[in-house]
């Protein structure tokens, strides 16, 4: 019996530990300020963070003539001799700035989530977040590789750095963070014109809806991850709770920071006008805005009623990039031909 | 510690039902959006008799009745059939210490959950079954495994042994559900955060599927009540006074099989209720299997209910992982109960 007791005292220190872990797992989505690539499922392909991160030294003096030098988002410096040639980018919507910048011959390697434009998925794919390998990405031998400050260690960092690869941290959380990012990029790749012109295109897009936006009475609720996985949604200081405030929508979960689970009884509480889902459809039973108008309950929730839900499956709105602008348009678009729509019968 | 006696057997279960009871209005009440107790009330009358409530009363009725109510529900229910299973198997392995989750019983529940989900085994008609049945075939499997490897190792299946045995298999059980995860295709990946578990969304058709294998399983344990006792005292007592050790071993772990299938395929892993419910119980109604059974299970109810009543409002609005509540609840309370009964 003593024995045994004493073995006890062991198995108990062994499954405490063992219950911590359990815990730490749990715990993870809970973290606000994470992306959605953690909070949100069935997108989870999606977003892996929209970085920021440190970045890194350069490695090498500065040349004369051609040299480019930036500030990455983690402030720190980052110089190189010449626009980078052979690039890595960790994220989706670093993959798709790159593309966006007419510099996709430029990316000898992609982070396994990256998905757009389809053209990126014809380029060797690395593992990258919590997974990132070191090894994979010195294979290719880019002179820089950009990725996010979620998952990235110092010890990464240096290695890659020891080995004349240049780190640029690039991690938007709002919308004059994508300007901010895209600006970064361009100098990097040498695309300063070009990366200008996406910038002043998306102030365009944006000023033309601001221009006509809504008074700002009516709500919306943004679904990042669906009921059957918890709710999810995207509070103040997301660059979804920018563009809702630019279309004139107030967000109905403004008053939380960041990504948030949510409890399901507030979303009825709150009762938003319009809904925004971001879950993706594999084609097999009812779509995501039929589940969400068929699930008991929110029957008297006024999006429900006016079926004023907008799928928005293609991340258009739910990364730091420039494909923001065309998330805000089909938003204001739906949201101008529901009003229209509901007029009449007014 | 004082021990209720034999005798006191009729209202123990009139107390524990009537606590049971008391805390599942309480949560019913309770919640996210604060809904006044009279309006609670009302709306709960008025679905029960089938009308309309008010127009004022819209919001409180579309919280209530399906979102909260069939909620709390599910977790007592939930929260009864692992506290069930764990002081069966407590029992049965004469191990203090067993739980599905301890066991890695819950781990393989899971996995077989993920595996029906990602090769699409479905039975036509109930969407929801194939992943019941394939949780339940699981921690069948593992249970029988674990204790097939513990057998091999030491005949006496110690204490440390099959835990041992239970936390390896749970790692390899995890292990093996990342391949599962990582080959199956995109829309797949999603299957993830099945894992971690979510009451969120829980229906009334959940609540009776939960209900049914509770009252099948929990008669079923309660009828091996005394041969459970045997088991208590050790194998070979049991098997002495003509107990017959294989077949009630069978029996009891396809019941807990059940049990944990069923909750881990609706609710995901939930840990530590298994564990501690039973343990606190037994410092009041005593080890008699015959007052601990159905204790640990209106405990297991009143535990997790309240576990969720603290993920739901404690960061109002948002919300709490349930697992992230128990296990900071279990493990705190867990020491505290060894440390005492280590210093009597």
């Amino acid at each position: 019996m003593k024995r045994m007791t004493k073995w006890l005292a062991v198995l108990t220190a062994a499954i405490l530990l063992l219950a911590v872990g359990c815990t730490a797992q749990p715990a993870q989505p809970a973290e606000p300020t994470e992306a959605p690539a953690v909070e949100q499922p069935t997108e989870a392909p999606a977003v892996e963070q929209p970085t920021e991160a440190p970045a890194e030294q350069p490695t090498e003096e500065p040349a004369p003539d051609a040299s480019v030098s930036i500030i990455d988002m983690m402030g720190h410096e980052v110089t190189l001799e010449k626009p980078a040639e052979r690039i890595v980018a960790l994220t989706a919507s670093d993959c798709e700035i790159v593309f966006a910048l007419g510099a996709g011959d430029l990316l000898v390697g992609r982070g396994e989530w990256c998905d757009y434009p389809a053209e990126v998925l014809a380029i060797p794919s690395v593992e990258s977040g919590g997974n990132t390998n070191i090894e994979q990405i010195l294979a290719l031998n880019p002179d820089v590789v950009v990725m996010s400050s979620m998952a990235q260690t110092e010890e990464q960092v240096k290695q890659l750095n020891d080995a004349g690869v240049a780190v640029v941290v690039n991690e938007a959380k709002d919308i004059a963070g994508v300007y901010t990012s895209i600006e970064l990029l361009g100098k990097l790749l040498g695309k300063e014109e070009q990366a200008a012109a996406i910038i002043d295109g998306m102030k365009a897009q944006f000023a033309e809806i601001e221009a006509n936006k809504l008074d700002g009475e009516q709500t919306i609720y943004f679904e990042v991850s669906p009921l059957q996985w918890g709710l999810w949604t995207a509070g103040g200081g997301t660059f979804m709770n920018e563009v809702a405030e630019m279309v004139g929508l107030k967000n109905c979960f403004a008053d939380l920071e960041g990504w948030a689970q949510i409890s399901e009884e507030q979303v009825l509480e709150r009762n938003p006008d319009y809904i925004v889902t971001i879950t993706m459809y594999y084609g097999q039973g009812p779509t995501p805005e039929e589940e969400i108008m068929s699930r008991p309950g929110w029957e008297n929730v006024t999006a429900v009623q006016n079926a004023a839900i907008l799928n928005l499956p293609n991340n258009e709105l739910s990364r730091p990039i420039p494909r923001l602008a065309d998330g805000a348009k089909i938003l204001y678009d739906f949201v101008m031909e529901k009003a229209e729509a509901l007029q009449p019968a007014a | 510690m004082n021990r209720i006696g034999e005798h006191f057997h009729g209202w123990i279960y009139a107390i524990f039902a009537l606590l049971t009871l008391c805390v599942f209005f309480a949560c019913v009440c309770l919640g996210s959006v604060g809904i006044p107790l009279r309006d609670t009330a009302r709306v709960i009358l008025d679905a029960i008799r089938g009308v309309p409530s008010d127009g004022a009363l819209q919001l409180a009725r579309s919280v209530i009745i399906p979102v909260r109510l069939p909620r709390v529900l599910c977790v007592a229910l939930v929260g009864a059939s692992l506290a069930l299973a764990g002081a069966a198997m407590q029992g049965l392995l004469k191990n203090p210490l067993a739980d599905g989750s301890t066991l890695g019983v819950s781990s393989g529940a899971s996995l077989g959950a993920v595996m029906a989900i990602a090769f699409g085994i479905t039975f036509p008609s109930l969407p929801f079954a194939g992943s019941m049945v394939m949780a339940i075939l699981f921690a069948l499997l593992s249970l029988l495994i674990i204790l097939g490897l513990a057998y091999r190792l030491d005949c006496s299946l110690s204490t440390n042994t099959i835990i041992l045995i239970g936390v390896i298999f749970s790692m390899f059980a995890s292990s093996v559900m990342s391949i599962v995860i990582t080959f199956a295709s995109d829309h797949l990946k999603s299957i993830t955060f099945w894992t971690m578990g979510s009451l969120q969304g829980a229906s009334y058709h959940n609540a009776a599927v939960l209900a049914a294998t509770l009252l099948i399983c929990a008669t079923v344990l309660l009828l091996h009540a005394n041969e459970l006792n045997a088991f208590a005292v050790g194998e070979e007592n049991a098997r002495q006074i003509g107990v017959n050790v294989r077949r009630v071993r069978l029996i009891v772990l396809i019941t807990v099989s059940c049990l944990i299938g069923v909750c881990v395929s609706i609710g995901g892993t939930i840990g530590f209720v298994g564990l501690v419910t039973p343990h606190m119980v037994r410092m009041i109604v005593g080890p008699n299997h015959k007052r601990l059974l159905p204790a640990s299970l209106f405990s297991g109810a009143v535990f997790l209910m309240l576990a969720d009543l603290v993920a739901r409002t404690l960061l109002n609005p948002r919300e709490l992982p349930i697992g992230v509540v128990t296990s900071i609840i279990g493990a705190i309370v867990f020491v505290f109960i060894y440390y005492r009964s280590r210093r009597r």
